[in-house]
């Protein structure tokens, strides 16, 4: 090795490209070596110190969001550094930090080692706000990979719970079934697309703007198209989209809903991430769109249907968010097929996903003081006169659930509404006819949740010697308290005026 | 000769690949499971791809298997009583077998393979590993790292799942 390859390599690898990441990861590290350090009694600052870590990373990250390397590649072409990817780094840093206030709760309540559980989350997290910017097909598996393995184990993480235990085998198994696919389909393209008999043949075939450049010469290849369904199918795991959605009930109830809620937005998000960096506008697979449209547009409807009217029959009310969660990653897939139409979907997409965010962990903040010990068993039962005792968590609730089903005022609404205007300018009349009876549909079981919290009262099983069944429900504490309130409030503040925000996203 | 060897290799392998789910008895599938990695090593080397099928010789055929068959044994799996399936599930074997087999039909039919060219001269056993872990500390450096945070989770996850906690009463 010479002087010169090792100076190359030195300007290829700029670490202070991905500071925040590596902040993240460096306070994971600080986590295990202090719950060494410490003395047992005082480990309840590590879980202060998580949050606190995510906070002050996002922070950095907002003071530097215009950085020099915006617009320009990494690691020699590993990472490519764009506003959206600034954006999606906030997303993943709020979406952990709300988790961690969750996990405050929830983790208070089980025997359980808590630093690992941060530290998981942290290693998640880095890794997802490095999947937004990845721009080389092998970083995208390495990055896609850690976050899985980092899931798997916090889906499990109750591991005295047969409920937890059961969702991390089946999201392992369904997991590693997706890998299997996405990694089969990869390594179909990058055999296409290094075969120098071949049109136009990449030199380097794991490098996006490479392989884009080799399928665009190449429009109408077998080979390619097998691989590009392989990678869209491993991708819809993960968005949990209609043909792949078997393991979504299951493992978003067994999961301590901490992970629930982590799962429903950050690693949503994630899949969406990936997705718009293969079939964005302009993306790897743009010179495939008469193979992706019609195959994202089936799945987007079937996903809308089959998530809305299996949510429909459901009691269990976190199966019922995994359910309704399908159905919002079927609303986001038609912008994602809009967006090859029309530049505004991408705006809508991500005034889609910030909305979701502000609503979901609502939701989750409120099951998290509704549940007890018990994390799976989360009946709609249980929040009969939720009102009565506390008004506060019933109006949080309402509020977030509003904010799902797409009420007027709320946050949700806007964003629905931009998603289907967005589908009417890319002219998807069909599926906006599709769209709308989804959100019909919708709105019959979020209102049925919001009917037991208000109207129903809770009333002893026959057996009363039993002694009741719900779970006690858990005081709202300080920062909790706070979380949630400024969540709701800003479903309602972002409703009635989406302008700065829908604009600034549509900037990007 | 070259396609004589990829022949013998490749049926190898299938036959082996079935004996992994046709074989009720655990620790035979394990064994086929070996027998079908040894064939893709075989094949590899066909290719000329000496160091993956070293590696997957291994760390597959060698730690993998060897991991496989230990908890096998320990687990003592007697298989489970045959019984015939019923109508339903038997005619959706039939129709995944019907679609896996046009899927290969299709495959077969519509894939072009490449004519192949006259390679150069192959490098020598192990002369492809210089420039293999050249990259890997230049170019690849930040997956090689991330990694590292792969198995430190895999790693944690093992103990959080498996240790005995005790004493954590006094958190709060």
């Amino acid at each position: 090795m010479t002087l010169e390859a090792a100076k190359l390599a030195a300007a290829n690898n700029l670490w202070g490209a991905i500071l925040p990441e590596l902040m993240l990861a460096g306070v994971a590290l600080l986590l295990l070596a202090l719950e060494i350090l410490l003395p047992r009694r005082q480990h309840a600052v590590l879980a202060d110190l998580a949050g606190a870590g995510i906070l002050g990373t996002l922070l950095g990250l907002c003071f530097n969001w215009d950085s020099g390397m915006l617009g320009s590649e990494t690691f020699g072409g590993l990472l490519y550094h764009s506003t959206s990817g600034q954006l999606l780094r906030a997303f993943f840093l709020i979406a952990a930090f709300l988790t961690c206030v969750i996990a405050r709760l929830t983790l208070a309540r089980q025997k359980m080692p808590r630093v690992e559980f941060y530290h998981l989350l942290l290693i998640c997290t880095a890794a997802m706000m490095l999947l937004a910017q990845t721009n080389h097909l092998l970083m995208l598996f390495v990055t896609l990979e850690t976050l899985t393995i980092a899931l798997y184990v916090l889906v499990s993480y109750h591991r005295t719970s047969p409920a937890s235990l059961e969702a991390g085998l089946k999201y392992v198994l369904m997991g590693a079934l997706s890998s299997g696919l996405l990694l089969f389909g990869i390594t179909l393209l990058y055999g296409v697309a290094g075969n120098p008999s071949l049109a136009g043949h990449a030199a380097r075939p794991f490098h996006y703007a490479d392989l884009a450049a080799f399928l665009t010469a190449n429009p109408n290849h077998f080979l390619a198209s097998l691989g590009i369904v392989l990678v869209l199918a491993g991708v819809a795991f993960k968005i949990g989209a209609f043909p792949f959605q078997i393991w979504v009930p299951d493992v978003y109830q067994g999961a301590p809903t901490p992970v629930t809620a982590f799962l429903a937005v950050a690693s949503k998000a994630a899949g969406f991430a990936v997705l718009l960096g293969l079939c964005g506008p302009g993306a790897l697979f743009s010179s495939y769109a008469w193979l992706t449209t019609p195959v994202l547009t089936a799945m987007a409807a079937a996903s809308l249907l089959f998530g809305n009217l299996a949510a429909l029959t459901q009691h269990n009310v976190k199966r019922l968010l995994g359910l309704s969660g399908v159905s919002h990653a079927g609303f986001l897939l038609l912008g994602v097929v809009a967006a090859g139409a029309t530049p505004m979907a991408l705006g809508a997409i991500y005034f889609y996903l910030f909305a979701y965010l502000l609503a979901a962990f609502a939701v989750f903040g409120v099951m998290a003081h509704v549940a007890g010990p018990d994390d799976a068993d989360q009946e709609l039962d249980h929040y009969a006169g939720l009102a009565k005792e506390s008004p506060f968590l019933a109006g949080v609730l309402t509020v977030g659930l509003g904010s799902l089903a797409g009420i007027p005022p709320l946050a949700g609404f806007m964003g629905k509404l931009f998603i289907f205007l967005a589908a009417f300018q890319a002219g998807a009349r069909a599926m906006l006819a599709v769209a709308i009876v989804g959100v019909v549909v919708s709105i019959y079981y979020y209102f049925g949740w919001i009917r037991a919290a208000y109207f129903e009262t809770w009333t002893l099983p026959a057996d009363a010697a039993a002694g009741p069944t719900r779970p006690a429900r858990t005081p709202v504490g300080l920062l909790a308290g706070v979380t949630l309130g400024v969540l709701a409030l800003a479903s309602v503040v972002i409703g009635f005026y989406p302008g700065p925000l829908g604009h600034w996203l549509a900037m990007r | 000769m070259g396609e004589l060897t990829f022949n013998l290799l490749a049926w190898f392998t299938l036959l082996s690949a079935a004996g992994v789910v046709i074989n009720r008895n655990a620790v035979n599938a394990a064994l086929c499971l070996l027998l079908c990695l040894t064939g893709v090593a075989g094949l590899f080397v066909v290719l000329e791809a000496y160091l993956l099928a070293f590696v997957l010789l291994l760390v597959y055929a060698g730690a993998v298997v060897a991991l496989f068959l230990f908890i096998v044994m320990l687990l003592d799996t007697s298989g489970a009583p045959r019984s015939l399936p019923r109508r339903l599930p038997l005619i959706a074997r039939v129709l995944a077998g019907g679609l896996v087999a046009s899927g290969v039909l299709s495959f077969s039919a519509r894939v072009k393979l490449p004519v192949s060219e006259a390679v150069a001269a192959a490098p020598g056993v192990g002369a492809a590993l210089k420039p293999y872990a050249y990259q890997l500390f230049t170019t690849y450096l930040l997956p090689v790292q991330i990694l590292g945070f792969l198995l430190l989770a895999a790693m944690l996850g093992v103990i959080v799942l498996s240790k005995k906690f005790e004493g954590l009463e006094d958190i709060k």
